[in-house]
């Protein structure tokens, strides 16, 4: 008899290790959002085994890479593209590709790091600056030979910056620091005392030279480039996940308890602040309704920000919410199929809007569709990217 | 929020992260002690489960068990009902040694989800374990975790480089502590007896199942499952519980 409560043990235990498998990585099951980035009129979406090519226009998908979906690789970082036309993307499996945009095929890639790009690469004149979580940032040169890695004490996961003044770029470590690093031989060039948590989030740059960078111990600071000494800093009501935006002198960012702000770059003196209200379930809300995760986007008009239950809010520049779309009940009648009207209701949206000429395009978490584009009055303009299975 | 979360396994990452708050920050370390003080605190079911487990066995060798095997052996009704009324005499429960393995069930499972979730190796992994930690806990300044542990890295596979050649010596230590486990803890079993067959194979395909996932998973799991089969062994050792001829070559 004691035999079978052992059999029964083992065979427990075999289903709680099966349960340990869905949160242990896999590479279908999606540990990140999708990285969303717009070169001309081609939205390049990567997002869990594909990076996909897809027409602004109409939705369609010109190509994907790779071709075959593999277990071992996943992408999740926002591909940026190279002045001289190479689509750069970084992925779960260590590797970071460069493929090329018109036809979905390899260059080249590299191989070095030893752990996952969660950041996107920052691509300018003098190179590739690719942060991973192996704690390094690695900077290439267009044909993927390393030129030099800069080793910090945590993960990178914030896509760098460059000062457009200086051969600078910037880097917001997991480490709380946060680095300016020479360009051209990944010299330190300062390095700011522990910023009280981690960042994940890119910093904005200000025309006067000062950095903004959100962290994870509940604050928002401004940084001089400087010397990378904090000028000043403020308390938030949750962490600081995504970088925040800058327009006029005035700081944009959402944190995770919901809570979004305006305030003035110069001293941190708050303009105006959405407070959350995450009871409100209504078909116009006017406050945040979840965790904002990533930076908003800064448009003419409106400011667009999305929250993690799945809705986007358009504010405007003096506070007030004129936009409003829950993802789970747009309107998918332009797909023409009747059954096809619902987005599945967990889906949710960790990653930034990204404006395309007229459109404003979303892509959700744990959806069937992987791409919406939608007009200014929060219709779809065509039917959500499915990607064909192939 | 469910209450798998609120009951199990938010107390068991916080937990996890406030020890390694005190154990200089080092993950490892709190892995082992983690899995330390679970096993101290399940002690009293482990215990119970051997004392009825044993209770158990006593009664399965006894002449009147036997007998009424024989008797009732084309009777499966019958045998049945006559077990039952024996479990009655002789004050055995039938589900005295499974019952408190089930109520252990749930904390083996929080313990290694606890780990992958503090590890929060990934945006979505950490932007869920930013919803569960306790607000007495400084997330700030612990994370990110230091995943570094001797030579590993908690979050990822485990292979010690050697000549230019990895090898997962955690993997494989998971593979010899499970097997050592599995045979000191197996009770020497007659041929014939129910069950035993069942037992033996479990014995000799489990150690490689364990030692696969340990081959593939973050190497924080795998340490979690030696720490665990350690302190398990020691467990039934200092109870005087364990078989160690069944380590002797020949003996199944």
């Amino acid at each position: 008899m004691k035999s079978k409560h052992f059999s029964i043990l083992f065979i427990l235990l075999i289903s709680s290790l099966s349960l340990s498998a869905c949160a242990g990585g896999a590479a279908t099951a999606a540990s990140s959002w999708p990285g969303l980035s717009i070169v001309g009129e081609t939205a390049y979406l990567a997002y869990n085994q594909h990076v996909y090519a897809i027409n602004v226009a109409d939705g369609k998908e010109k190509w994907r890479f790779p071709l075959e979906a593999d277990n071992k690789i996943s992408f999740y970082t926002a591909p940026v593209m190279t002045s001289d036309g190479q689509l750069i993307v970084g992925g779960y499996d260590h590797v970071l590709y460069s493929i090329d945009p018109q036809t979905g095929k390899e260059n080249w890639s590299f191989k070095e790091a030893k752990n996952r790009y969660v950041g996107s690469p920052l691509v300018n004149d003098a190179g590739i600056f690719a942060p991973t979580a192996d704690d390094h940032l690695y900077a290439l040169d267009f044909q993927g030979k390393l030129l030099w890695s800069f080793p910090t004490q945590g993960a990178q996961w914030a896509q760098p910056i460059a000062d457009p003044t200086c051969e600078c770029i910037y880097l917001a470590s997991m480490d709380h620091y946060l680095y300016a690093i020479n360009a051209s031989d990944g010299a330190q060039v300062w390095k700011t005392d522990d910023l009280g948590g981690s960042m994940v989030g890119t910093p904005a740059y200000g025309s006067d030279g000062t950095l903004y960078v959100g962290t994870f111990n509940n604050e928002i600071l401004a940084i001089s480039s400087e010397n990378g000494k904090v000028l000043w800093r403020k308390t938030t009501d949750g962490w600081v996940w995504g970088g925040p935006a800058i327009k006029d002198g005035t700081l944009y960012f959402g944190d995770l308890s919901g809570a979004f702000y305006a305030m003035d770059a110069s001293n941190g003196e708050i303009v105006w602040k959405l407070n959350p209200d995450t009871g409100d379930t209504s078909a116009q809300r006017s406050n945040p309704d979840g965790p904002i995760v990533q930076t908003p986007l800064l448009t003419d008009e409106l400011i667009y920000f999305t929250t993690r239950v799945g809705s986007i809010f358009g504010v405007s520049y003096a506070g007030k919410t004129s936009f409003f779309v829950d993802i789970h009940e747009l309107d998918k009648s332009i797909c023409g199929d009747p059954k096809n009207t619902k987005v599945r209701p967990s889906a949710k949206l960790f990653s930034s809007p990204v404006l395309a000429s007229d459109k404003i395009l979303i892509a959700p978490t744990e959806a069937d569709e992987m791409l919406f584009a939608l007009d200014t009055t929060g219709k779809p303009v065509w039917c959500p990217f499915i990607p064909e299975k192939k | 929020m469910n209450f798998w979360d609120l009951l199990i396994l938010n107390p068991m990452v916080n937990a996890l992260l406030w020890i390694y708050s005190v154990l200089w920050q080092n993950f490892g370390l709190a892995i082992i002690v983690f899995t330390l003080v679970v096993r101290l605190i399940t002690y009293p079911l482990t215990a119970q489960q051997m004392k009825s487990g044993q209770a158990m066995q006593e009664m399965q060798k006894s002449k009147k068990w036997q007998e009424i095997q024989k008797k009732y052996k084309d009777n499966k009704e019958k045998l049945a009902q006559e077990q039952m009324a024996l479990y009655k005499e002789m004050g055995v429960s039938p589900f005295g040694s499974c019952l408190p393995t089930l109520i252990q069930f749930p904390i083996i499972i929080g313990l290694y989800q606890a780990v992958i979730r503090a590890l929060a190796v990934t945006p979505i992994q950490l932007l869920d374990l930013s919803n569960h930690i306790y607000p007495f806990i400084n997330a700030a300044k612990l994370i990110p975790l230091n995943n570094r542990f001797l030579w590993m890295d908690l979050s990822q596979p485990e292979r010690l480089v050697v000549l230019g050649f990895g090898i997962p010596v955690l993997a494989v230590l998971v593979v010899i502590t499970t097997y050592m486990q599995s045979k000191l803890m197996t009770p020497p079993t007659q041929p014939g007896e129910q069950g035993a067959q069942m037992a033996q194979a479990m014995n000799l395909y489990m150690p490689f199942l364990m030692g696969w996932l340990a081959y593939s998973f973050s190497s924080g799991l795998a340490l979690y499952f030696v720490a665990s089969n350690v302190f398990t062994v020691l467990q039934y050792a200092a109870m005087g519980k364990l078989q160690w001829s069944n380590l002797l070559p020949g003996r199944k």
